[in-house]
Formats: structure tokens, sequence, C-alpha cells
């Protein structure tokens, strides 16, 4: 069986400390869980195995001889590949193109089209079922949701045949369905041999996937135990050193009038929503990706055109852009960090204030920006270097909490959340689901979709689904379960006891 | 460790990489040609790359803006404005406002439609401002009929280039437009969403900037600087002739690069595109006292250029 083992890793970024004695082993046939905070040093760990990043110590061995992996193309010639975090497709080029790019298949000196179509075809087949709607060899990666970009990237990894494969939070912008079918092959990887690195906050992932599990923090290895004889409660407890306890409420919604109502919407991927979110309330959106969540929300958010009325405070508005949206006090948080809701190579102090700089004269008062940004960082918790250091060199979960951040600082009336947990720890989590019920608590009304059924239920007072861009469920009160969640995603929910449907209950 | 990140940072910018490589080269001048090596020679280096370093600022903007963004019709503005200058204020110092309006409103002028073009009928930059170049072009040799009447006006020749405290008015123009231009970039909300319009428009957008706006601004303003750039040059030159700005294009660009913006927008310094116009007044100097035959000086020049241009653009956006 293969195996491969890094001892004593370190890696330095200038005066940060990214990983300090980082050890794990990769074996064949077996799931080993990786886990640790937001930043400490998983993804680094990750990414000295593949050769994107060089050790500043440490050795790594595989099937016991000593290697030395220069670049991601010396690991893949020695079977080793990741899913990296940051997705790495290139989004104006066809799903084919990007599951090849760099190898290939040739033919009289040119690419193989119909060959390299008709194999990722083999390899779609493998996700087909969870797809919302067809995916094709041919479309552009650009036109995809973030799962389903996640998808094709787990796939490009699968093209090379690794023996040993690194999934870094592959299953953070997910759908249960498509994490269901990825476990489903994972296991079928695994029992042909394949050796598996798996790195998630979502802890109910880790005990349903995982065999061992390795624990980073703050850059070291800090122990390695069995999945099945450890609770969550444990593993917690080794990331952290401390005990968090993770407390939600469900508070029911104050009754009067409705902050956010909306009628009759259509846009892009939804028709014809109906919905109203009342101050201090916060109102889910659940069930499967892609179903045009993130179209009603870009609508709402005034960043695509729509028909129909939306109302806040019970004036009639026109969201025709970003900015008037914004002025109307609506905030929005994007579900692809990536593409929509950071600038990586400007500075952390940018990002936070680039929707609120008006507000700081036409001669920018820098000190101020810099002491607010200071504030939104400390409050969030986010780990930094400098706060004029570029966002990429954050860790993903960090990197997250910035998009957080830049739109809390503007204290909206009406928030928007596009799946705002993805790749944060479960500390931070537990902190943010306080910060939002703080928010909620002091009137703002928050629509909030995630891929994670847990965080909903645990949130939130009522849930809306939505099937193939309509309203299918409101589920509320009693009839919000995971069940009913699950059977409404799944578009078999029609019955009354499940919730009810959209016409009654979807109407302010 | 903040202030040594800080430090590390300024030591490590392409700015003061490339204040290093013109000093670097001023030295090589100096084994190559003895007498290159003073003080009048240095200072006379500054001044001229103050001519380049002021006709780039605009550049500096436009390719800060991404969206394959790049101003080509600066060239042609700077003749355009060094042009109005000359007729507008034909020799009488009484007429330089006038002529500065009449400048500063033809460049706006010319950026406004680069702008619009570029944004709402969706022409890429660089056709838009290529074509821009032949209608300005074609303008001027309409309007003077390939005989241009004027004459500078003796005010402006002498503030550019008579002696304040030992240096050319010049330079204290160009340092001037350097603090503002860092002000402009560092310290308004304009320069902070320039440089988010420059990493990714759709980010931008959703982050309340108004994109278009931006843009629009953004190639008024440059065409703006361009046409100011040749109202300085003419009190240089105090000729003018068709491809009197035609001639800065190329080296503006390469300033710009040399000086650390990345040519996909986002990232980059008018402090930067200062010392990249050193670098490039240098290299011509050099190759002056290295009295080559002109040909030669051309051709060696212009391969540098491209040289230049293809190491620094060949850097990507995330490294
Ligand atoms: N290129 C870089 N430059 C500077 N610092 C970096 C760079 N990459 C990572 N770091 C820092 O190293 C630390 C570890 O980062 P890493 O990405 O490994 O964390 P992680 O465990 O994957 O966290 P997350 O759960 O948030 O993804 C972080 O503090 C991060 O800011
Ligand atoms: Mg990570």
């Amino acid at each position: 069986m293969t195996r491969l083992v890094a001892s004593n890793v370190s890696k330095q970024y200038g005066a940060v400390r990214a990983l300090t004695d980082g050890n794990i082993e990769i074996e064949g046939g077996r799931v080993t869980a990786l886990l640790g905070a937001n930043g400490s040093g998983k993804s680094t760990l990750g990414k000295i195995i593949t050769g994107l990043v060089r050790p500043d110590s440490g050795e790594l061995t595989l099937d016991g001889e000593r290697v030395t992996i220069r670049s991601p193309k010396d690991a893949r010639r020695l079977g080793i590949t990741a899913v990296y975090q940051e997705l790495s497709l290139v989004p104006h080029m066809s799903v084919a193109h990007n599951i090849w790019l760099g190898q290939e298949p040739m033919r009289r000196g040119g690419i193989d089209q119909k060959e390299m179509r008709e194999r990722s075809g083999e390899l779609l087949e493998l996700f087909s079922a969870s797809f919302s709607t067809r995916v094709t060899p041919t479309m552009r990666v650009s036109d995809l949701t973030p799962g389903e970009r996640q998808i094709i990237e787990i796939l490009k990894a699968m093209a090379w045949r690794p023996r040993i494969l690194i999934l870094d939070e592959a299953t953070a912008s997910l759908d249960g369905r498509q994490v269901e079918r990825l476990f489903e092959l994972v296991a079928q990887w695994r029992e042909e041999g394949m050796g598996l690195a798996f790195v998630s906050h979502r802890m109910e992932e880790i005990a349903r996937v995982a065999d061992r599990a390795v624990v980073l923090r703050n850059g070291d290895t800090v122990g390695e135990v069995d999945v099945a004889t450890t609770s969550e409660a444990q593993l917690v407890q080794m990331m952290t050193g401390g005990a968090t306890a993770p407390h939600t409420t469900r508070q029911r919604a104050a009754s009067g009038e409705k902050l956010l109502e909306v009628e009759g919407l259509s846009s892009g991927r939804v028709r014809d929503i109906n919905l109203s979110v009342a101050p201090g309330e916060l109102v889910g959106i659940g069930g499967l990706q892609g179903q045009g969540q993130a179209s009603l929300l870009l609508a709402l958010f005034g960043a695509e055109p729509y028909r129909g009325t939306i109302r806040i405070a019970g004036k009639r508005v026109n969201l025709s852009t970003p900015r008037r949206a914004m002025r109307e006090g609506v905030a929005y948080v994007p579900g692809d960090r990536g593409a929509e809701g950071l600038l990586p190579v400007r500075s952390i102090l940018e990002n936070l204030q680039l929707p609120s700089w008006h507000r700081y004269g036409l001669l920018l008062r820098q000190g101020k920006a810099q002491a607010d940004a200071m504030r939104a960082v400390d409050e969030l918790n986010i780990k930094i270097g400098d706060i004029e250091d570029p966002v990429r060199t954050l860790s993903g979960g960090n990197a997250q909490k910035v998009v957080i951040g830049k739109w809390l600082l503007r204290k909206p009336r009406v928030l928007l959340l596009n799946d705002p947990t993805k790749g944060i720890d479960v500390g931070a989590k537990a902190e943010f689901y306080a910060l939002l019920e703080r928010l909620r608590d002091a009137g703002t009304a928050i629509l909030f979709n995630s891929s994670d059924d847990e965080e909903l239920l645990a949130l939130c007072q009522k849930v809306i689904v939505l099937q193939d861009g309509q309203l299918r469920a409101v589920l509320e009160g009693e009839a919000l379960t995971h069940e009913n969640l699950v059977a409404a995603s799944m578009g078999t929910a029609a019955n009354g006891s499940a919730g009810r449907s959209a016409d009654s209950g979807g109407r302010p | 460790m903040t202030a040594i990140n800080r430090v590390r940072r300024v030591i490590v910018s392409p700015t003061v990489i490339a204040l290093l490589l013109s000093v670097v080269l001023f030295l090589i001048g100096g084994v190559i040609q003895p007498d290159f090596l003073n003080a009048a020679q240095a200072l006379n280096i500054v001044r001229l790359a103050a001519f380049l370093g002021i006709i780039a600022a605009g550049q500096t903007l436009v390719i800060i803006s991404g969206g394959e963004g790049i101003d080509l019709s600066a060239g042609a503005v700077v003749t355009l404005g060094a042009i109005l200058t000359f007729m507008i204020g034909a020799g009488q110092d009484s007429n330089i406002p006038l002529a500065l309006a009449a400048v500063l409103g033809a460049g706006l002028l010319v950026g406004v439609v680069n702008g619009l073009g570029i944004i709402f009928l969706r022409i890429p930059p660089l056709v838009m401002t290529l074509g821009m170049t032949g209608v300005i072009q074609g303008t001027i040799l309409a309007m003077t009929q390939g005989a241009i009447p004027g004459r500078t006006p003796p005010g402006l020749a002498g503030f550019i280039n008579g002696r304040f405290l030992g240096l050319p008015g010049v330079i204290y123009l160009w340092l001037a437009l350097g603090i503002i231009m860092w002000l402009l970039l560092e310290r308004t909300p304009y320069g902070k969403q320039l440089f988010a319009v420059g990493v990714n428009r759709r980010t931008a957008r959703l982050s309340g900037v108004n994109v278009p706006l931006v843009v629009i601004a953004t190639y008024a303003l440059s065409g703006m600087l361009a046409a100011f750039g040749g109202f300085v040059l003419l009190g240089f030159t105090q000729r003018v002739f068709l491809d009197l700005g035609g001639s800065y294009l190329f080296p503006s660009i390469a300033a710009v690069v040399v000086g650390g913006t990345v040519l996909a927008g986002g990232r980059g310094s008018y402090t930067g595109t200062m010392a990249g116009a050193l670098v490039l007044t240098m290299v011509e100097s050099l190759l002056r006292a290295m009295r080559l035959h002109e040909a030669y000086q051309m051709i060696t020049f212009g391969v540098i250029l491209v040289l230049l241009l293809s190491i620094y653009g060949r850097q990507r956006r995330n490294q």
C-alpha cells in the first residue's frame, strides 16, 4: 500500500509562521482527516506535499523512501494530486479543457478534441446525478455554480489518476446531494487503494468519511486519533486547545411590519418569488444548490435585472444597481469569494473598506478607515499579519471572514448572505452565528442561503426551499426539521405536513 | 514586526528596484564614457525624464484600470496639446490660461469619447484608442493644413526651462504632479475604486463601485494629462510638428510597466512610473553617450523597449 509521510515540516512567510511542526501520514486505503482552526496550516501542509510550496525544513517519504517534491508536476509524477481550497479553473475555458489542462489527449500534433470530450463526459458521469442541470464537457466553467466548479476541480484531480489525493475543503461549496455522491466515490476510491487526505470544517463530514484524524493547532500537529473512537467535542477540543460552546438560538420572529417584501419576482433563474422578512428575522434558503438561490439574492442586491416588486420598509424600491441597493441599506455577501468577493492582490484594508470609502471624505482619512477596519478584524477574529498585506496571503477561512467583514462595516438593514460560512472553522462559525444573532436582535432582516442544512436548522425561524427557480416550500416552526428539509429539496414534500406550499406561505 | 514588514515592502517595491536600475545604468554610463558621470548630466537626465514622466501619468491610470486598458491615443493627444498651446498662445503670455483651458478641454473630450466607446460600445481599448489616434491626426491636419501658425508663449518656455534654486521648472512641476497622483491613487475614493476595477470588475460592482463611471473618468483623466503633457512639452521644444508626441507613446507605456504597474491591471503606482521614466531616459542618454549612429540608437532603444515590455509584461496577475 502507498504510504506518504510528512514529518516535522515548517514554513514561514515573512513574519508569519504558517507551519511550525507539521506531521501527517497518508496511507493507501484510508481517509485521513486533517483538522484545525482557520490559519492553523492545513492548506500549507497540503501545498508542501504537492510541491506548490517549498518547506523551510522537514522531510517527505513515499513508501519509505525520502522524496523531494519541487513542483506539482513532480508530485503528479509520483501519483500525488490535490484539490486546492482556492479554485484553479480558467473561467472562460470549457469544462473539458479545464479538466485536461496540462495533459490534453493528443492526436497528430494537436489536441484530440473528441477524445477529450468523451473522457470528460465519462468523468462527469460520476457526478451526473448530483448536478441540478446537465453539465456537459463543452460548457464554459464561468456558467457553472460554485458547487459544480468544485466538482470539476475534483474531476480534474482525478484525471491524473492519483494514488494520493488531498481534498482541501472540497465540500465547502457542495450541497447535501453532492457531498453524498462525493462520499460514495471516496469510499470506492479508498477500496481501490487510494490514500486520501480530507480537510473540512464540517465536523459531521469528518465523522462520516474519515478513518483517522490529524489535528493541527497553530502550525503544530498536536495529535492523531482514530475517528470512530473520538467524539466531536474531543476533536474540537484538540483543535482549539480549549472548549468552545457553539450555542445558537432560534428565536421567534418579531411580529409586525415587514422590512423586506418581495412580490412576483422573476430574474435569471428564478420565477415568481414571493417572500418577506421582518426586522429581526433570519430567514434561511435551503435545499440543493444551483436552484436559483444566487439569482434571487443577486436580484435583491440590484446586481441582476428583475421583474416584480421589491419593498424595503414599506417603500417600493427600484434596485437597478448594487449601489442603489446599498443606499437602501442592503448588503450582499457573495458565495464565490474568488470571483465576486475579494481583490486578492489588494490589501486587507482595501478589501474591507471597498464598499465604504466614500464615508472617509474626498481626501481619505486613512487613519480612521484603518481603525474601523481593525475593529472588524478584531470582531471577526481574523488572523492577519498586517492590515496592509494582500488578501491572498490569508488562509481560506480568514479570507472568507474578510468578505463578511466588509459588509458588516456598513451596518446593513437588510443582509443577504450566500453561503457565508464556507471554509470557516467551528469556533469561528459559532462566533459568526452569535454575531448574526446580535444583528438579528438589533433589527436587521437577514436572508441566509446555505449549502449546510445543519446551520439553517440551528439558526433560522423559517427556511424557504427553492427548486428549479421556484419557491417550493416554506418550512416554519414544527415543520422545520431535517427530514422535511431534505424531502422538500428533493421535491417530494408537497404535502401539508412537511410545510406549506409556496402560495400560501410565501405571501407577506 | 509590522514595521519590519513595511520596510521590507518598500525595499522590494518595483519603484525602488527601478530607481536602483537607473543608478546602475548611470554608473555603467560612467564606465563607457567617463565624462558621462557628473551632476549636470544627472540633472539633465532627470529634466528629460520629467517630460516622459508627465506624459506617462495618464497611461498609468489607464493601465491600472485593467480590462486590457491602454491609451494609444496619448501620443497624438500630446501633439494636439502642444499645437493648441502653440496656436492659441501665439507668443503672448496673457494667452496661457486660455490655451491651458483649451488643452485640458480637448484632452477631456478625447478621453471621454475613448471611455464611452470602450464602455458602451465595448470596443477594445487598443482598437478604440488607436482609432482615436487617427481621428486626432486627421483633425490636426485638417485644422492646420500642414502649416501651423503660432508661437510659444515666452512665459511658458521660461518656466519650463528656467532654473529656480538650481533646478529647472519642469522638475518642480513633475514633483507636484507626483504628489497629486499619489494622493489621487492612494488617498481618494476614486483611487481605491480604480484599483478594484482593475483587479476584478465584477467584485468591484458587487462592492458598490460604479464601474462605467470609473473607467470613463480614467480615460478622461488620461486624455487631460496627455494634453497637459503636450502643453509642458511645448515649453521645452518651443516648436511643433505632427509627430511631436508620437515618439513618447511607447516609452511612456514602458515607463509605466518598468515602474511595476501590472499590464493586467489592479496594481501599480505613479512613483513607480516616475522611476520607470528615469530608467528609460537613462537608457536613451546612455545610447547617446555611446555615440552610436542615430539610426542604431533608435533601433537599439526599440529593441530595449520590446525586451522590457516582454519581461515585465509576463508577470501574471497573481504572480
Ligand atoms: N502566501 C502566503 N503569504 C503569507 N502568509 C501566508 C501565505 N499563505 C498562508 N499564509 C499564512 O499561513 C497561515 C496558515 O495558512 P493556511 O492556509 O495553511 O491555513 P489553513 O489551516 O488552511 O486555514 P483555513 O482553514 O482558513 O483554510 C495563515 O496565518 C496564513 O495567513
Ligand atoms: Mg486552508
